[in-house]
């Protein structure tokens, strides 16, 4: 029987890869989450054998578990594990990785298991190309986003031990916590988006995709540079592979080039529609609707006809 | 802080790279090689450092032909680099990379701090940078967007999911930086002309790894493919129509996908 980890800083996103490791293999499972007990519960019954309860205190850094972790894993030796893939949890799988000098395939997606080796897609080039890598290690390691799995339904009747872990403390203390006030962005579950781009010259013409979103019930986002070089828009709101990947039922990108890193993150939108002044760029092959055209006069006609 | 060593990577341009549509395979051939874009953050959180520490500073990387790199890379600020170039790096994985760096590390003796920045922009592993600290036995921090020495000590912040974290680390470490750490300013003439004179140490894999099994790749290649790509791509623009034309036929196009 095979020996299963997963390692997330939440229940949500424990709960999905619980759910992914279930489907690919049988195995006893242990879940190390920051959960309280009743959360923990529910983690046993959605799939978990055995949940290992995390809370670090207010001076601990979350990646000081790691140092438990290795222990831990050279005793029990686990097969697979999965890391949730958030900021932290990409480090504390790095480090794991190196310490147990095992394999970490990195936001890894379409997991299997084919004639004793693990295999994943993962993104590399900068969404350019996907490689597809594989593994005989012992032990193999691979961070998850949330939303490449789905977590199953709750058994009430299941039922294992819950424990916690206490971190060990490293060289480094947290002195601080900022909570940032984000307001609500809901882009992973938004069914129209509208994304905006470099093409907008104007802080002040971003007023025309908010009225054509209002107008189609749509969540607005942007690519990278109108968030992280302007601060147009919170960086909760850009799309590709340092931001959001999204699943809209309809994109339609404004004045967006069409950059790999960018379209990474629209992949799985059903409808792709690009408005731009330039009919070579990129993003025309990437659509499946384009109006070519400057968008400070396409909007305004757009968002009068819906 | 005596000695901060800055980790950088030299990497194929993407924009060179051609698709064959059919087979979804990837023109490598004539494609230019760059500075890794993140990279260009971490030198620069370097180089602050250096101004506030008066430490050396020196610049590692490895990779196949890195020898070019030398040029852009002191030209930003850089006092010295310790290169590897081997064709045994072409099919490393973040385990053969973070060996190699730490061997290559460990032989320049060590440093107060090393800086790699978030990602590279080719294998987007997000990993060097814990996976070095694992090896050299230093302290890792990741995400670092902003980062003062204090003494012995230095004090970081790091950008996570729900706001910044505040840490103060004490003794050797490793960080990652994100890209909003700084804005690195284009080197100037002179830090161009004055990056030839600067002293650019080559070394052997052999000098730097005792046992090649350890650089041994985990993770096999078994296929590298562009994403299947099943777009309409119709322009609703073709034969100069005009704007209210085209809206019209975008909405009867949406309306029939059933996305309205
Ligand atoms: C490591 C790395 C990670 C990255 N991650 C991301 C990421 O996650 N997300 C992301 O988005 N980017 C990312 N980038 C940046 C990416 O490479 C591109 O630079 C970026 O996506 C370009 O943004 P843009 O399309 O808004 O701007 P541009 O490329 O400048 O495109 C602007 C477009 O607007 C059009 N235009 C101009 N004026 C008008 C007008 N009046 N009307 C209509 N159209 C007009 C132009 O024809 C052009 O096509 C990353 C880059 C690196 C190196
Ligand atoms: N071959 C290399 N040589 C030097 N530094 C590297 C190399 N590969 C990765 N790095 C460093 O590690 C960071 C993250 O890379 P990666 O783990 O590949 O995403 C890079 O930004 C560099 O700072």
């Amino acid at each position: 029987m095979s020996t299963q980890w997963v390692i997330a800083e939440t229940a949500a996103l424990a709960a999905e890869l619980i759910g992914g490791l279930r489907d690919l293999e049988d195995g006893v499972l242990t879940a190390f989450v920051g959960v309280d007990a009743t959360e923990a519960k529910t983690l046993i019954a959605l799939g978990a054998d055995r949940v290992v309860a995390l809370a670090p205190g207010n001076s601990t850094p979350w990646e000081d578990y790691v140092f438990p972790l290795v222990d831990r894993a050279r005793t029990e030796a686990p097969d697979l594990v999965l890391v949730g893939a958030t900021r932290r949890g990409r480090g504390l799988a790095a480090f794991l990785a190196a310490s147990l000098d095992a394999p970490l395939v990195s936001d890894a997606k379409a997991l299997s298991r084919r004639e004793g080796r693990i295999q994943a897609d993962r993104m590399v080039l900068g969404g350019l190309a996907v490689k597809t890598v594989s593994t005989d290690a012992a032990t193999v390691i691979a961070t998850v986003a949330a939303g490449v799995y789905a977590a199953r339904a709750a058994d009430l009747r299941r039922s294992g031990p819950i424990e916690t872990l206490e971190p060990v403390a490293g060289r480094v203390r947290v002195t601080g916590r900022r909570l940032k006030d984000g307001g609500d962005v809901n882009l992973a579950g938004a069914k129209r988006v509208v994304g905006v781009g470099r093409g907008f010259a104007d802080k002040a013409d971003l007023a025309l995709a908010e009225a054509l979103a209002t107008a189609l019930g749509a969540e607005l986002a942007c690519s990278r540079p109108i968030a992280e070089f302007f601060k147009w828009m919170p960086e909760e709101r850009y799309i590709g592979i340092s931001g959001q990947a999204i699943k809209p039922d309809l994109y339609i990108a404004v004045g967006i080039s069409g950059q790999a890193q960018h379209v990474y993150g629209i992949r799985d939108a059903k409808v792709i529609v690009s408005i731009n002044k330039d009919e070579t760029a990129p993003i025309g092959q990437k659509a499946d609707y384009s109006i070519v055209g400057d968008l400070k006069e396409v909007l305004p006609v757009l968002t009068g006809a819906l | 802080m005596k000695r901060v060593i800055v980790c950088y990577k030299w990497v194929p341009d993407g924009a060179d790279i051609r698709i064959d549509e059919r087979t979804r395979t990837l023109a490598m051939d004539g494609v230019s090689w760059t500075l890794n874009d993140f990279d260009r953050n971490a030198i620069e959180a370097g180089v602050q450092i250096k101004a506030a520490t008066g430490c050396d500073l020196i610049g590692v990387t490895a990779g196949v032909d890195t020898e070019a790199s030398g040029k852009d890379a002191l030209s930003r600020g850089l006092d010295s680099l310790y290169y590897l170039s081997d064709q045994a790096m072409a099919d490393a994985d973040s385990r053969t990379t973070s060996e190699v760096l730490a061997g290559m590390i460990g032989r320049l003796g060590g440093a107060d701090l090393v800086i790699c920045s978030e990602a590279s922009d080719d294998e987007y592993a997000q990993q060097t940078g814990p996976r070095l600290a694992a090896l050299l036995g230093y302290s890792s921090v990741t995400c670092v967007s902003a980062l003062s020495p204090s003494g012995e000590s230095l004090s970081a912040s790091r950008k996570l999911e729900e706001g910044v974290e505040d840490v103060e680390i004490a003794g050797p470490a490793v960080v990652s930086v994100v890209p909003d750490i700084n804005q690195p300013p284009f080197p100037s003439v002179k830090q161009i002309l004055g990056a030839k004179k600067k002293p650019s140490q080559a070394v052997a894999l052999a000098e730097v790894v005792g046992d090649m099994d350890r650089i041994r790749p985990q993770l096999r290649t078994d296929s590298l493919l562009a994403p299947e790509v099943s777009r309409k791509r119709v322009s609703l623009s073709a034969g100069g129509v005009g704007a209210a034309d085209a809206v019209a036929g975008l909405l009867k196009a949406l309306a029939a996908e059933g996305v309205l």
